[in-house]
């Protein structure tokens, strides 16, 4: 064995050893630098060579370079040892994943526009658009193109704010019916939610300040099952896909005939004699709707022999009431908080 | 309207299970809001007292034989004060349930008593509206008859709703025509002979229609007329419809009204001039003091039937009191009338004297029912014993209803079922119309009482109801194209959950308001900037006014909640405009928030609004706003904001003044944000400009400038210095202090530059840098920080 094997074996053996006892990437890289980097001891080896015989030179490099290789595979081996242990203890954290998670900033949708906007879809899939309109009409639009001359009797249901002789605030929504009507000629096929406004006293039933959903299609052959089929289909896509609905003959001077529609108590389904939702009956009350009275459709211009339509208008605090199970119907315009939070 | 289940039967032979006529109601367009569910009462006969002595072993006791129909009289033993030997009565005989008791045989101080004379209160009816003690019932009631069933005592009393359509169902006899209709049975209509028709017409009576909204006035005179009380038949009836028993003539003129559904009137026919009666407008001032004892003074919107002293009667809503019938009354006449609706309505209204009677004739009463009414009034006032004179009639003659023509496809048309044209008729005969059938159409005469049939749509809508809305198949439409937008609800909705998704909550407040919120502006030291909707009628000070802007309302919710919230409402806010209303719709969000500790010069929390309302916009319309600093009423004059695009504003916002703030109570400031919807841009759809494939490079300035220089005026600068090689310029820290120096600050700004063609070189982003320094030097007197 001559010095330089010696030489080379006792530099392998210290960066074995080094490297066996590097704690970290980085003390191994700096055991990398010492032996093999560019002014490493290695590179002092290699420049011995030149003191050689020149015959003895190749010889010599090969073994160096054979060292080299011996020397890469440790580093090689180290790294992939340091590695794994390096996962090792990452992969050994634990947390306690039931510590409460941070809170974003929360945004709500009110559950009146939940609802509206649930409707409109579902209209919406079905061909209808959704308008808005203003919340102060003239009694033209609010009464008088509805069938409902002054004094009539009918008027008596909208106890209205008037705010002139002849504006008011919307006891309903249906003067988009006339509005709508008034701009396109048929088909018309439209939802039109919006805020209404009438003289009741505030109770857990009644609010003075409101939100309705009318809806209006009038085209040729439309008729009173399709009034049932869309409404009934509404039902269940906010109720569920058991809902029944049911029409009772009603009055509205706008519709002949027409219906006061109610849908099974999703509650109780009927089967309970003291429900609170529905008082035993079984059925909640969704809105009036019937086929568009021939003199409404006079009134735009529309030829009632042609055409023929319906429409209904439902509350939605009403529908909010019975979807979320409110015990108080005042608890959608008071707003709270905690309302928002539970209806998000 | 209450109605008695027993009181239908005499009309119309009906289920026993009120559910099920209740059930048959409402499909037939009359909701029964309540069944009332009367005790069940067994064991109670008609009894006469033949016997009453004193109890021997107590004062206050009576003993009576009575004879219930068995082989002796009962002995019953009572502590009334007001039985006497010859009454009828009502006795439950032992075994009977009543509703607080059972009856037992017992011994009274000695005496076996077998049974008990019943009170008014012990049959479960009124013990105010009846006398006091035991219940008289009618001589002519057979002894030993069940009362319980002869009255319908237990039998349920639905509560209906009619419609304002249906005048003609505002009865029991309206209802069970209706039944009768709909289940295919008889009805059995009450006598409509009048028994004095035989009579002679009356000497010296006369109305004169004068004004055209009375149409028809039947007039009856009857002597031999004593105020009573009415036959315990009536009066218990009376009650079990909720009308409490008065006196025999008030209580035939209600009984004939829930009966037939007409109206009566009675006066004293010795307190006016039976020969010239006049149905006329009011004269101004004219003044009646009515039954109510309240002196009125009229006005010509009221209708009054009058003679020459004067008003006597508000036509279909009150009486007077100088014609009033009383204990002294020998000689009534009945008014039996048909007046103009809205007319009595106007007056009713304006009076403030609603009444059963004024509610039924502000609905379209048949004329006919005038006649009939008149016929059971005078029927049950013979019977009490008066001698009625013929009835006149006065006005035109009833106009016998007109044919209505229908189509018969268009009953498929409208409902959606084909019915044969037989079936058609059929319904349409069930409710009183006679029908010639015709080829492919029909033509319905309604009966007289139905007065809300005019059309052809009336008549398909009778078919519906009588072949039942169940029999109608739901299907979905097939819905035509149209070309109506969907818009503006879009961007209503778009806006709501992009502020979602920025951590606001929707809230919702009233539209309407006191003046309570204008109170808090001048408590602030503030100027109302706008002049407010006035509601004519409001129901309480707290809805006198619209609101004008959805910021008051929101700071009050804010205020009213001691934690920092983020709300937003969408709504709309109405303005006077020269005598016009100005409605729009807008947005308004923003938050409360606890107080940073910063300088004066920074608010992060104005700066998060601003922020949010400009990402808001963004993503709604696809343009960038810019802001400039504005005053606005309400708004912090060193913290307020427009939102500006292309010059046109979109939006304010600021920090809420801290003045109004506290006017409202609010713990914590305020900062809010509202957006003009209807001057929102049309969402503008971007460009796509691929990047550069040649990396960019940055440099930080730190520019020192007068207080005066602002942020968006150095970015503006940079970027048109630097033309399109500024791929990137912004604010990103100010500094102020001592570092330095007075009236100066610190602006860090990060400019980055890039090129398309090439890759940007230090020397060129350098050169590029000095150039942009040497112009803000001189623009804004800008050097750099050491
Ligand atoms: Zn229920």
């Amino acid at each position: 064995m001559n010095d330089l094997d010696r030489q080379l074996t006792e530099l392998q053996e210290r960066f074995g050893a080094a490297v066996a006892a590097a704690p970290s990437a980085q003390a191994l890289d700096d055991a990398r630098v010492a032996f093999l980097g560019r002014n490493g001891e290695v590179t002092s080896v290699r420049r011995s060579i030149g003191t050689l015989p020149p015959e003895a030179r190749p010889a010599a490099g090969k073994r160096i370079n054979l060292a080299v290789e011996a020397m890469e595979r440790m580093l090689g081996d180290a790294q992939v040892r340091l590695e794994a242990r390096a996962f090792e203890t990452e992969l050994a954290q634990v947390v306690d994943v039931t510590y409460p998670g941070i809170e974003p900033p929360v945004g709500t949708i009110h559950p009146v526009r939940r609802i509206t906007e649930q409707a409109s879809a579902y209209f919406a899939r079905h061909g209808f658009a959704v308008v808005v309109g203003p919340e102060v009409e003239p009694d033209y639009y609010t009464f008088d193109a509805l069938n409902i001359p002054s004094d009539h009797p009918a008027r008596e249901g909208f106890d209205s704010f008037w705010l002139t002789d002849s504006l008011l605030l919307r006891p309903h929504t249906s003067p988009m019916q006339i509005r709508t009507m008034q701009q396109h000629r048929p088909p018309v096929a439209i939802i039109a939610p919006g805020k209404c406004y009438r003289r009741d006293a505030v109770d857990a039933r009644h609010l003075f300040q409101f939100h309705q959903i009318e809806g209006l299609l009038v085209a040729e052959g439309v008729h009173f099952g399709h009034l049932k089929g869309m409404l009934s289909g509404l039902c269940r896509e906010l109720f569920g896909p058991e809902q029944q609905v049911r029409f009772r003959p009603s009055f509205f001077p706008f519709t002949e005939p027409s219906a006061e529609v109610d849908t099974t108590c999703p509650r109780c389904h009927g089967h309970l004699q003291r429900c609170g939702m529905c008082g035993g009956s079984g059925w909640i009350e969704l809105g009036g709707a019937g086929m568009v009275h021939p003199n409404v459709l006079r009134e735009v211009e529309y030829d009632p022999d042609v055409y023929s339509g319906w429409a209904f208008g439902v509350g939605v605090e009403r529908l909010g009431l019975t979807r979320y199970g409110v015990d108080d119907i005042r608890r959608f315009i008071n707003s709270d908080p905690d309302f928002l939070e539970q209806l998000r | 309207m209450r109605v008695p289940i027993a009181w239908l039967r005499e009309f119309v032979d009906l289920p026993d299970d009120p559910q099920a006529v209740a059930d048959r109601l409402a499909m037939l367009g009359f909701p029964v809001a309540e069944i009332e569910r009367r005790p069940a009462i067994t064991g109670v006969v008609c009894g006469r007292i033949r016997t009453l002595e004193k109890h021997p072993n107590a004062d206050r006791l009576q003993v009576a034989g009575v004879d219930v129909g068995g082989e002796r009289p009962l002995t019953i033993a009572t502590a009334a004060t007001n039985v006497a030997v010859g009454q009828t009565i009502a006795v439950a005989t032992i075994g009977a349930r009543l509703p607080a008791l059972t009856i037992e045989p017992r011994k009274m101080r000695g005496i076996a008593s077998e049974g008990m004379m019943c009170s008014a209160e012990e049959l479960a009816l009124p013990a105010d509206w009846f006398e006091d003690g035991i219940l008289q019932l009618d001589a002519d009631l057979p002894v030993g008859r069940d009362i319980v069933g002869h009255f319908g005592l237990a039998e349920a009393v639905l509560d209906v709703e009619v419609t304002s359509n249906r005048a003609d169902a505002m009865s029991m006899l309206g209802i069970a025509r209706e039944l009768a209709g709909a289940l295919g049975s008889a009805l059995r209509t009450p006598l409509a002979a009048n028994p004095g028709s035989a009579a002679d017409r009356p000497q010296a009576l006369s109305v004169t229609l004068a004004s055209p909204d009375c149409r028809r006035f039947v007039a009856q005179r009857f002597d031999g007329v004593r105020v009573t009380t009415a036959p315990a038949w009536m009066r218990i009836r009376l009650a079990l419809a909720g009308q409490r028993p008065i006196d025999s003539l008030v209580d035939v003129s209600n009984y004939v009204m829930l009966e037939v559904g007409q109206p009566l009137h009675f006066y004293d026919a010795d307190r006016i001039d039976l020969a010239h009666l006049e149905v006329r407008d009011a004269r101004d001032g004219e003044r009646l003091i009515t039954l109510d004892g309240i002196d009125r003074t009229l006005t010509p919107r009221a209708l009054v039937i009058a003679d020459p002293h004067g008003a006597r009667c508000i036509a279909g809503v009150m009486g007077g009191s100088d014609s009033e019938v009383g204990p002294t009354t020998a000689s009534i006449l009945l008014e039996a009338a048909n007046f103009n609706g809205a007319r009595v309505r106007r007056t009713a209204t304006d009076l403030g004297l609603r009444s059963e009677a004024s509610s039924r004739h502000e609905k379209a009463l048949a004329p006919a029912l005038t006649d009939l009414g008149a016929a059971r009034a005078a029927a049950l006032l013979v019977a009490q014993g008066a001698t009625a004179q013929a009835p006149v009639a006065f006005g035109a003659a009833v106009e016998p209803p007109r044919p209505i023509a229908l189509a018969l496809h268009d009953v498929a048309r409208i409902l959606g079922i084909a019915l044969a044209p037989a079936r058609i008729a059929g319904h349409l005969e069930a409710v009183g119309c006679a029908v010639t059938l015709g080829e492919d159409r029909l033509a319905a005469t309604p009966p007289p009482w139905r007065t809300d049939l005019h059309d052809a749509a009336d008549l398909i809508e009778e078919v519906g109801r009588m072949e039942g809305y169940d029999a109608i198949a739901p299907v979905l439409p097939s819905v035509p194209a149209h070309a109506i937008s969907s818009a503006e609800f879009r961007l209503e909705n778009d806006l709501a959950y992009g502020l979602r998704a920025l951590g606001y909550r929707e809230i919702i407040t009233h539209s309407l308001h006191g003046t309570r919120l204008f109170d808090a502006t001048m408590r602030a030291g503030l100027v109302p900037s706008h002049t407010a909707v006035e509601v004519r009628n409001p129901l309480s000070e707290d809805q006198r006014f619209l609101r004008h802007a959805l910021g008051p309302g929101v700071i009050e919710y804010l205020a009213r909640l001691p934690q920092p919230l983020r709300v937003f409402e969408i709504g709309h806010v109405f303005a006077l405009d020269e005598g016009t209303i100005d409605e729009s719709n807008v947005l308004l969000f923003g938050f409360s928030a606890k107080p940073l500790d910063e300088p004066d010069w920074r608010d992060s929390h104005f700066l998060r609004l601003k922020g949010d309302a400009q990402e808001l916009i963004r993503s709604l319309c696809g343009v960038r706003t810019e802001a400039s600093a504005d005053a606005r009423n309400g708004l912090h004059p060193g913290k307020c904001a427009v939102l500006l695009h292309e010059g046109h504003e979109v939006a304010t916002l600021g920090m809420v003044d801290p003045r109004l703030a506290k006017a409202f109570d609010a713990a914590l400031p305020i900062y809010l944000a509202n957006v003009y919807l209807d001057a929102l841009p049309e969402y503008r759809l971007p460009r796509y400009v691929a990047p550069s494939r040649y990396p960019s490079t940055y440099r930080d300035l730190a520019l020192v400038v007068a207080l005066d220089v602002t942020a968006g005026a150095i970015e503006a600068a940079i970027a048109r210095s630097l033309g399109e090689r500024c791929t990137g310029v912004r604010v990103f820290d100010e500094y102020r202090g001592a570092q330095v120096g007075e009236g100066v600050k610190s602006i860090a700004v990060r400019v980055t530059l890039q090129r398309f063609d090439a890759t940007i070189t230090d020397d060129e982003a350098d050169a590029a840098v000095a150039h942009v320094l040497a112009e803000l030097r001189e623009r804004f007197g800008a050097v750099i920080r050491e």
